[in-house]
Order: C-alpha cells, then sequence, then structure tokens
C-alpha cells in the first residue's frame, strides 16, 4: 500500500486532535496580540506546571523559547538565529534550542530596539518583563536564561525542583523536606510576582487553575492508558499533535480540558471497537523515546504502512502519575506535590527493581512492559543531551529486564539535517527480524507478549 | 619499609600513581570513599575515620566500557570517569558519593550506581541556587548523609568529631592557599603545572597527609634555585575540570607562565574556609553551597530584584576573578573546557565581555578531554601569546 508522505492515510488520525493542535498557533498569536495591547509576556522554560499554574492565574501571556526553537527550525529560520550566536561567541555545542534564542534576542535587541524580527514565525516571541527559568530535567535551562542578561534587561527567577536519587526519596524526612521546599520556593516566587507586576495574586484563580491543571492532566493520563489496548487505538503522532495544551497550559483551561475528555471520548470509542490508530494490521508495538523529528513527522507513515504502531512515547512529556490530592487543601501545596509527582512518581518502582535512573530511564521499563511493546525507538539528540542522556541506559534495561530491543537512530532539535529518514527506514526490515527474535525469546522466558 | 620521596617529588609520584596509598590504608583496614567533583563534605567523611578519595579520568586511555551506560556526545570527563570504574579501576573503593554537581554529573551517578556496585553508595541532591532556603534545604542533605554515613561505619558522629575534622580541612585550604602565594612574585617560584600535580595528589591522600606534603612542597619551593623562568605572560587559566598536566605543560612551553587559576582542582576546592559555625552543618552547607566558584550555581546580584541591573550581573558572578587578576598580576587569561560542557559555555560570551571590560585579553579554547585534541591548541596558544606580546 502505497501513502504519500504527510498525507496521514497510514495513521488513523483522531478528530479530537485537530483542536488541540490549534491552540498552539492560537497561543503565539494571542501573546503577540496580548503584547500590543500592552499585557506583559513572560519567557519561560517548559516547568511542567510548576510556573506555569501561577502566571496563569497572574493573567500573564507565556511564550517559550524551547518550543519556539522547534517553530523556527521546522520553519526554516533557525539557521540565521545560529549563525548569530555563534557569532555572539556561544559554543556550538550548546543546546540547540538555547542558540536559536540567543540569535533571536540578538537581532531582536541588537537590530531591532526590542521590536519582533519580521521573519520571526507564528508571530514572534515579544520582548519579555521576565525569564522564568527551571532547573528540572537539565542546568541549561536557566543557565541559558542567565546568560539572555547578555541582551536584555529583563528579570529572571530559577524555579527549582529537588532531584533526589531514587532509594534516597525514601530515606527518612526527604520527601517532606522536598515538598515543604518547593512550596516555599513558590510562595516566594508569587511575591516576587506581586512585586513585579504591581498586583496581588487572586489565590481563588490560584485554586481553580491548580484544579482544572490536575483535571486536565488526569484525563490525558487516562487517554494513555486506554492506548494499552490491542491495536492501540492511537498512533505517538497524535499524542505529540495534543500534547502541547496540557504540557503548557496552552488556551482557556476549561476549553482545554473539555479537548482532552473529547480526546478521550474518541480514543475510548476506538477502543471498544477494537480500532487501531494505524490503517495495516497493528504488527508491532514500540516506545518511542525523546523529541521526535518534528520536521519529518511523515516518516511515521512509512513505517504505520509496515505495520509499526507507537503505542506510548517519552516520559517527559506526559502528566505526572494522578496522586490523590483530595487532602490537601492549599494550591501551593497541591501544586508541588503535583509537580514532585512528575519527577519521582516512578521511583518506588524503579527502587523494587533495583533500578537507579529513576525518570527518564525507568519509566520507559514500565511503558514498553505494560503497553507490551516490541521494541523501542531511540531518537538521541545532538544538541539536548540531558534528553539523550538516559539512552545507552534505556537501551540496556529493557533489554536486561524485558528483552526488547532498542532501534537507535540519531536527529537534532534544530539541525535537521541530522536526522536521516531514508537510513531509518533501511533499517525497518532488519530491526523487525531482531523483535521477532525478542518476541520469541520472551514466550520463551514466560513473558506474556 | 624504604625512605619514601617529600616535597615536589613525592607530589609527582602520587600524581603518576595516585592510587597507591589510598590501597596501602586499605590493607590497614581503612575504608575508601570515592566521591565525584567538590561538593561531597569531605569533613564528614574524614570525621568518621573514611578516606575521601576523589575521583578523576584518564585522558590518556579510550573510552570503551562507558558506551553501554552513557551516550558518546556527552561530558567527556565524566565518560571517562564512568569508564574506569567499568574498567574495574576504583574496585577498591568501599564506598561513593555522588552530587548533582552538574546535570551531567547528575546523570552519570545514576549510571555509576547501577553498573558498578560499592558496599555504600549516595547520590547528594544540591540545590541550583544559593539563596537562604537553597542552604536550608542543602543542610538537611547533608544530614541525610552524615545518617547514611553513620549506619555504613556503624558509629555516631558527634558535632565535635566534625568540627575537629572542619578544622583540618581548613587547615588544608590555608595551605594550598599559601602555596599559591608563591605563584604571585614574578617569576612564580612554582609552575601551574607543579601546583596541579600538588593539588592532585592532595586529593587523592588522607587530609592529613596531605597537609603535610603541601608543608614540604611549600619548604622546598621557597628554598629551591631552580624554578620557573620569568616569561611576558602571566595567565589566568579559568573553566571546567583540568586534571592532567598536559594542558597546563602545553600552555606553559608556549611561553607563559600559569600564574593563578579558577578551576576545580585548584582555587575552587580552597578558596574559603568553613566557618566553624555552632551546628557545624550549617558552616559546611553555606561552604558547599555558596562559596564554591562552579557556573552550575545560579548566582545573582540581588536576589528578587525586578529589573536586572548587567554589570551588576557580571560583577556578582565574576568579580573574583578581577581579584585573581591583580593579585597575581595576570595580563591575560585563557578560558578553557571540555566540549560539551553547557555550565561553562554558557558563561563564555558574558565572561569575555567582562574581561574585556577589564582590558584583560583573553581566549577560549574547547577540547574534547583526550591528549590528543590538544595538539591542535597549541597554534592558538602560540598565537595568542603573541597577540598579548
Amino acid at each position: 500500500m502505497a501513502t504519500k508522505e504527510g498525507k496521514g492515510r497510514a495513521i488513523n488520525r483522531l478528530k479530537t486532535m485537530y483542536p488541540l493542535r490549534a491552540k498552539v498557533d492560537e497561543s503565539y498569536q494571542k501573546s503577540v496580540e496580548a503584547m500590543r495591547a500592552g499585557k506583559p509576556t513572560v519567557w519561560a522554560m517548559l516547568n511542567w506546571w510548576e510556573g506555569d499554574v501561577i502566571l496563569k492565574a497572574m493573567d500573564l501571556e507565556i511564550v517559550y523559547p524551547e518550543n519556539y526553537g522547534a517553530a523556527c527550525a521546522a520553519m526554516g529560520v533557525a539557521q540565521s538565529y545560529l549563525d548569530r550566536a555563534d557569532a555572539d561567541g556561544f559554543p556550538a555545542h550548546l543546546c540547540g534550542y538555547s542558540r536559536n534564542a540567543f540569535g533571536y534576542a540578538s537581532r531582536m535587541m541588537k537590530e531591532l530596539n526590542g521590536e519582533i524580527p519580521p521573519e520571526a514565525p507564528m508571530g514572534g516571541m515579544p520582548k519579555p518583563v521576565l525569564l522564568l527559568s527551571s532547573n528540572v530535567i537539565c542546568d541549561a535551562r536557566y543557565k541559558w536564561f542567565q546568560a539572555l542578561g547578555h541582551y536584555m534587561d529583563a528579570p529572571m527567577w530559577v524555579l527549582e525542583m529537588p532531584t533526589p536519587g531514587v532509594k534516597e526519596l525514601f530515606m527518612e524526612g526527604v520527601y517532606d523536606r522536598c515538598i515543604n521546599f518547593i512550596v516555599e520556593d513558590l510562595r516566594e516566587f508569587i511575591t516576587f510576582l506581586e512585586r513585579l507586576l504591581g498586583k496581588r495574586m487572586n489565590w481563588d484563580k490560584l485554586d481553580e487553575t491548580m484544579r482544572l491543571t490536575e483535571e486536565i492532566c488526569r484525563v490525558w493520563h487516562e487517554i494513555s492508558e486506554l492506548r494499552k489496548a490491542k491495536p492501540c487505538p492511537m498512533h505517538s503522532r497524535d499524542f505529540w499533535s495534543s500534547m502541547a495544551p496540557g504540557l503548557f497550559l496552552l488556551g482557556d483551561l476549561k476549553d482545554t480540558l473539555k479537548c482532552y475528555r473529547d480526546m478521550y471520548d474518541e480514543v475510548k470509542r476506538r477502543v471498544d471497537n477494537h480500532m487501531s490508530g494505524i490503517a495495516a494490521e497493528e504488527k508491532y508495538r514500540l516506545v518511542f523515546t525523546e523529541l521526535p523529528p518534528w520536521h519529518t513527522l511523515g516518516f511515521f507513515n512509512k513505517l504505520a504502512e509496515r505495520g509499526w504502531n507507537f503505542v506510548i512515547e517519552s516520559w517527559g512529556y506526559h502528566p505526572p502519575i494522578p496522586i490523590d490530592l483530595t487532602n490537601i487543601s492549599g494550591p501551593l501545596e497541591r501544586l508541588a506535590r503535583f509537580c514532585f509527582q512528575f519527577n519521582v512518581g516512578y521511583f518506588e518502582g524503579a527502587l523494587r527493581e533495583g533500578e537507579t535512573y529513576g525518570y527518564h530511564a525507568y519509566p520507559h521499563l514500565v511503558y514498553a512492559r505494560d503497553w507490551k511493546c516490541d521494541g523501542a525507538f531511540l531518537h538521541p539528540l545532538i544538541t539536548c543531551r540531558s534528553a539523550s542522556t538516559h539512552l545507552p541506559y534505556t537501551q540496556d534495561m529493557l533489554m536486561r529486564k524485558a528483552n526488547i530491543p532498542s532501534l537507535t537512530i540519531e536527529g537534532d532539535i534544530v539541525d535537521l539535517r541530522l536526522f536521516d529518514p531514508v537510513d531509518a527506514l533501511n533499517k525497518a526490515e532488519p530491526f523487525e527480524e531482531t523483535m521477532e527474535h525478542y518476541r520469541e525469546v520472551r514466550r520463551k522466558e514466560g513473558f506474556d507478549w | 619499609m624504604t625512605q619514601r620521596s617529600k616535597g615536589l617529588t613525592r607530589a609527582k609520584e602520587i600524581y603518576r600513581d595516585r592510587s597507591r596509598r589510598v590501597k596501602e590504608l586499605k590493607t590497614e583496614g581503612k575504608k575508601i570513599i570515592g566521591y565525584l567533583c567538590l561538593y561531597p563534605p569531605l569533613e564528614m567523611m574524614t570525621a568518621l575515620g573514611l578516606v575521601p578519595y576523589r575521583i578523576f579520568g584518564d585522558m590518556r586511555e579510550s573510552i570503551t566500557a562507558a558506551d553501554r551506560g552513557l551516550p558518546v556526545s556527552f561530558c567527556p570527563f565524566a565518560r571517562s570517569c564512568l569508564d574506569l570504574g567499568m574498567k574495574g579501576k576504583y574496585d577498591f573503593l568501599d564506598g561513593m558519593v555522588m552530587a548533582h554537581a552538574c546535570d551531567p554529573v547528575e546523570k552519570t551517578a545514576h549510571v555509576w550506581e547501577l553498573f558498578i556496585k560499592h558496599p555504600y553508595f549516595y547520590f547528594m541532591d544540591v540545590p541550583a541556587a544559593t539563596r537562604k532556603r537553597d542552604v536550608g534545604v542543602f543542610k538537611g542533605e547533608l544530614e541525610t548523609l552524615r545518617e547514611t554515613l553513620e549506619s555504613f561505619v556503624g558509629e555516631k558522629l558527634s558535632s565535635e568529631e566534625l568540627k575537629k575534622s572542619i578544622k583540618i580541612h581548613n587547615e588544608q585550604r590555608v595551605l594550598v592557599r599559601k602555596l599559591y602565594e608563591l605563584r604571585r612574585p614574578d617569576p612564580p617560584l612554582i609552575s601551574g603545572t607543579e601546583t596541579l600535580q600538588t593539588i592532585k595528589a592532595v586529593m587523592s591522600i588522607p587530609v592529613e597527609e596531605g597537609n603535610g606534603l603541601l608543608r614540604e612542597v611549600i619548604t622546598e619551593v621557597k628554598q629551591r634555585r631552580d624554578g620557573p623562568q620569568k616569561k611576558a605572560a602571566r595567565l589566568l587559566i579559568w573553566g571546567s575540570v583540568i586534571d592532567d598536566v598536559s594542558l597546563i605543560e602545553m600552555i606553559e612551553r608556549a611561553g607563559a607562565n600559569v600564574v593563578i587559576d579558577d578551576t576545580c582542582v585548584g582555587t575552587r576546592a580552597y578558596w574559603t574556609d568553613v566557618e566553624l559555625t555552632e551546628d557545624p552543618l550549617d558552616g559546611l552547607a553555606y561552604h558547599y553551597l555558596a562559596e564554591i566558584k562552579c557556573p552550575r550555581t545560579f548566582v545573582e546580584a540581588a536576589h528578587g530584584e525586578v529589573r536586572k541591573d548587567h554589570m551588576a550581573d557580571l560583577e556578582s558572578r565574576f568579580s573574583y576573578l578581577k581579584d585573581c587578576a591583580e593579585g597575581w598580576n595576570v595580563n591575560a587569561v585563557i578560558l578553557q573546557s571540555v566540549k560539551y560542557c553547557e555550565d561553562h559555555g554558557f558563561e563564555v560570551p558574558e565572561l569575555k565581555y567582562y574581561l574585556d571590560s577589564l582590558g584583560l585579553p583573553n581566549t577560549y579554547l574547547e577540547h574534547d578531554y583526550a591528549e590528543g585534541s590538544l595538539a591542535p591548541l597549541r597554534t592558538r596558544v602560540e598565537a595568542f601569546l603573541e597577540v598579548i606580546g
């Protein structure tokens, strides 16, 4: 069966994905309009809800330079920004998204007196009143914003998330110490925002925003749970197309929640009707890890034609495993526990199984086992090392613990040339033989898939 | 027992065969605890009778085993350390303390814990910033570390013992600073290469032996007449870990004296003392989090400021380098880093801007933490030295 790349016929796209995907463009447009209307804009790192809930409650516009780096790469303007960053002395091995942002800031501040560059895609990023960084996952996410001081005088705030080791988390007093620290950090952040903006936090609104966030993430999590069905009713492409509103809290949150509920209903109908996320028969179920090659997503259609269904994907872009917060009354403590759960939600299992890389790596063992995967597709990103560091461990763990083989295809977050879809497709057939082999090995060893 | 060598000769011997002494101690029943980077508090280990031993890589050895645990495009120093560990070269360790010193070291710790089994292992989280709250939570982290070490050795650590240990380690800090004083004259009395050999040796033996070695070196250097020659360039070296003399030797052979550094096998470990606070953990927490000048730590001119003052920001981050440059009469700076070190890489444009504002010529070098990768840098160093005259 021949399918044209990009047409999506090999993958049964969810209708309910489109309204969620549209929220990304709407969000950028809204930021530009808000800036023109004099509304303050914040540049924020992806902060896994820790800061966004508060910023939304304070009615601030938020743009994400990480996201914007991907947009610039996909639309072909990143190279000029990367060249500018190089010229300004930033080493070329630094995070590609950060170099894109340096080039953008250089152009905006040095040449255009703070105006949005005319070539900037999706309306561009308006000059910020605040740089909100986060230390979750990697140091680049606060060092980068600190280095932006080279171009702009916006104040900066670092949100901190403790990162204990797996066994250390369960030592006496550690969990509570982490939660108390996050709560105090958030409280001080709010005080700072009030001073910066000259207005008070509306705590009722914060409470409502937090509750909506919890509910959005709960429904979003349930959608992923439905994907355990055989055949899997939702392909990873639909996950990637719909993840931004949940991850970045885009748009009106009540509407975002409705969109995810609609998606849940559609996926549930598919489960009930044994409908697959791909048009061909589901021959292989795969877990994908790290960011996908955004510019070459049509590549997955080719694999779908071969019966490859991507049934679950990168831990870092999924909501936390739901926890019971009903007895936690204050929104800050709920927010703290919710966000910390993202970081350490898999640690109990990791400890039980003797795995020491409790986030990033270990969740992929749970995914591969619970979603009954035949193989893992690992996508290391050359200039995003933090997201790629766990991949050798993950590969080793999947084989050690579940006889699941991995296929590694290199790529990057901004340098589109590094991902070679033809080479990747050439590796598909031999990898199918490998997956078949290990399916047999698993059967002999008593695994149930 | 044969008569042992002294001073610089001994430092050089330990530098070349650095695990020899701790292996001897191990046969005598001592427990050896490895640590990576500067953040684990050595005072606690010493106070409990443990011997802290700093983990380094080996830029002369090809990385072959670490590929199982870490990707190729990753901090080559951390990869080299893991590689040596996976090849069994740190098997003599009884335990290991690793810290969230930076993002790559944090992730290496999780891989290390899985692949290299020691009777004791602790991963210590380190906050990113140095606010009062950060110091407080870090103190809590040190309390947990203390409990696990106590459990490992089977005895309680009293505040008095810990204070005693802090004094001994502070003595080492004072001695290292005295050693650096010998680099102020022109020509310096001790070369950058000899200093690095001495510091690395000190990080490989028990603290009191290290103090003895430092005293010997200081005495010898003051008395000798065949020290470094006067050269036009007096350099400050800034950047990521330098645990092999190759780079410094190459720079010194190119016609410069390296008279001061801002690296973690140099001043960063020793530049300030730990304050002897009533609860010794307060002093330790503040020192290790706020006083070690690694760019992994977020420093700002004024916490919570609503408008950023760029020059004040730069002063808060880099003014100690101005003090070093003035104090050691530095006339140029070499910024260097291993490839893929983001914490140092992000600093480069801002630091160059700051040094430019001081009128200090500077250049940035990057290498792969492999002996072979240094050769192409020689031409750049020579050109730089020629430019600064």
